[in-house]
């Protein structure tokens, strides 16, 4: 398949650089480790945040730093889209047989970004572990639902950044708020915060549909029946075809740039 | 023979937006004045199957358009255009199938990786068949001498030898047209001249109908005779370089010694370019045609002669003086 090659491809690619490829993935995942010890730190002082103890948040902070991660490290191409089409690389790919949505996947593979997304898979097996969750199937797949719709709204957010910087060229600071700063906030359950905030990460950017909506469900909280907690990682997922849908639109008005 | 390309009124036009400088930047963020740039006025030309165009201009003239939109990257605000049967910006992805680009300053190869896996990536980004892909790449290597190349990642390759990869890359899936922007821009003589060598060579072997366009005028004189100039977003002549060419003949320049040095020269009929000590270069004026005789006679009247030689002006200015009487 085709897509095999453009891994190995990346994969040599990115084994030229070795030892520039540690020191990233290292930095990154002491990075995250901070970020997780000061969540300790305030469990320490509060016991609770909410209804939600430290190694619920701690599921939540590693569910968040897997799927950010994965998608990084996946979608690259749609996240530095603007240097794709600065550089002329977005020329290349259009004289070339293959659909663009494929090409612009293949066309870069950030493999720094994985130990990162293991770290959050270890983070989440150890909170896990410590909570008393009685597992039965459907809990299982809510859970991989979770991930894998994190990863399809923030490869959302990713597409709707890509679609506007066709239009602008440059590199779209303002995306971050939703790239970075939903990270930040939904490293704690997104309920806890201001009601125009919370809805904004619920309804307009599904954030809270891979961070405390599934995890009511697998914990057996909240008040809502429990079928909408567990269907809200579909919900998520939804976001993806508007998002999609305006990155090909905005794909069609693309007017290559100098020589 | 068919027409392969036919390009019909194609209009392209960009919208600018234009960024007042000073006070109103603050402004600007939220109100913008827009202009309309065109890059092509009724462009309309026509290609015939197997064979190789010349596409000049000067700089801003609108070549990169023509490009993209006949490789499909960009849709024109209207016209028409047929290239094999295909509108190339509608049906993108049947249609790519069948062409060749080569942008001279940016590559289509991979920077760390070496050559060979590049090519077995665009093997299967054409579909291109083993067997096919074989020998097509056997035959590569062999005109373009590329055998201790295809090892070795791009980065280590100097200009001209990149130049050689991005050619046989662009064409391993047998492409029916060919697209050259700029192909020998930075090259040395000698790789120049391969490059050149090749693509006749490509062209003659497997009936490929090739576009290019290039500032190197010797270029275009080694490779072609037909050319398209285009200038300001419009077509200016479309026919035989040799024609053009013609048309300047009867401009000469003159280099002559005297024998001893003259303050001033100056001779009715001619211009004087550079004067130094026994050296004088001298060119007619475009009204007068040129005879050795005639010169001969004038020059020798008044001065002391001991040489002359007698050269065409050179194709580079040939086409300056084109620009200039465009006023492009």
């Amino acid at each position: 398949m085709l897509y095999n090659k453009y891994v190995k491809m990346h994969t040599k690619s990115t084994m030229q650089y070795r030892s520039n490829v540690m020191m990233l993935s290292f930095s990154a995942c002491l990075i995250s480790i901070g970020e997780l010890l000061s969540i300790f730190v305030l469990f320490k002082n509060f016991k609770s945040v909410g209804y939600w103890g430290f190694y619920e948040t701690a599921l939540m902070f590693g569910i968040i730093t897997a799927v950010y991660s994965l998608t990084e490290c996946f979608a690259r191409g749609f996240d530095e889209f603007p240097s794709l089409i600065k550089n002329g690389d977005l020329d290349r790919l259009m004289v070339r047989p293959v659909n663009m949505v494929y090409q612009i996947f293949g066309s870069k593979i950030e493999f720094s970004k994985l130990l990162k997304a293991c770290l959050g898979i270890v983070v989440m097996i150890i909170a896990i572990i410590n909570l008393n969750i009685i597992w039965t199937f459907t809990k299982i797949l809510v859970l991989v639902m979770t991930v894998i719709c994190g990863c399809l709204v923030i490869w959302g957010v990713m597409l709707v950044g890509a679609g506007i910087s066709v239009f602008t060229i440059e590199n779209l600071e303002f995306i971050n708020i939703f790239t970075n700063g939903a990270k930040e906030i939904a490293y704690f359950p997104i309920n806890i915060y201001n009601k125009w905030l919370s809805r904004l990460f619920t309804f307009i950017i599904p954030v809270a549909c891979f961070n405390y909506l599934p995890l009511s469900y697998i914990m057996g909280y909240g008040s809502l029946p429990s079928v909408v907690y567990a269907l809200s990682p579909l919900f998520g997922a939804l976001f993806l075809i508007p998002c999609l849908l305006l990155f090909l639109w905005a794909l069609k008005r693309y007017q290559s740039s100098g020589t | 023979m068919s027409k392969i390309i036919q390009f019909n009124k194609i209009c392209k036009d960009f919208k600018v937006s234009l960024k007042k400088s000073g006070k109103n930047k603050f402004l600007n963020l939220f109100k913008r004045e827009h202009k309309t740039i065109s890059a092509l006025k009724d462009v309309s030309f026509e290609v015939e199957e197997g064979d190789i165009v010349g596409y000049i201009g000067p700089n801003g003239a609108g070549k990169s358009t023509t490009i993209k939109i006949m490789s499909g990257i960009l849709n024109p605000t209207s016209g028409e255009c047929s290239i094999m049967g295909y509108t190339p910006w509608k049906d993108r992805k049947q249609y790519v199938k069948n062409i060749g680009v080569v942008f001279g300053q940016r590559s289509q190869l991979w920077w760390d990786v070496p050559i060979i896996d590049s090519f077995e990536l665009l093997k299967d980004i054409y579909k291109i068949p083993t067997d096919e892909y074989n020998e097509t790449l056997n035959e590569l290597i062999e005109t373009l001498n590329l055998k201790e190349l295809l090892n070795r990642p791009l980065r280590q390759l100097s200009l001209g030898q990149k130049m050689k990869c991005e050619l046989a890359g662009s064409l391993l899936h047998r492409p029916k047209i060919l697209f050259l922007d700029e192909p020998t821009i930075g090259l040395d003589a000698v790789t120049k001249l391969s490059v050149r060598e090749f693509v006749k060579t490509i062209n003659k072997k497997w009936n490929t109908t090739i576009i290019l366009t290039t500032h190197d005028m010797s270029d275009i004189d080694a490779l072609t005779n037909k050319i398209i100039l285009i200038g300001r977003g419009q077509i200016l002549y479309k026919g035989s370089f040799s024609a053009i060419k013609e048309k300047y003949d009867h401009i000469k320049q003159i280099e002559v010694e005297f024998a001893k040095p003259y303050d001033k020269i100056e001779l009715e009929g001619y211009e004087v370019l550079s004067h130094n000590h026994n050296f004088a270069t001298l060119k007619n004026k475009e009204e007068i045609n040129f005879h050795t005789k005639d010169f001969f006679n004038a020059i020798s009247k008044k001065y002391d002669v001991v040489d002359f030689s007698v050269e065409s002006i050179s194709v580079d200015e040939i086409l300056a003086k084109l620009y200039t009487e465009l006023k492009l």
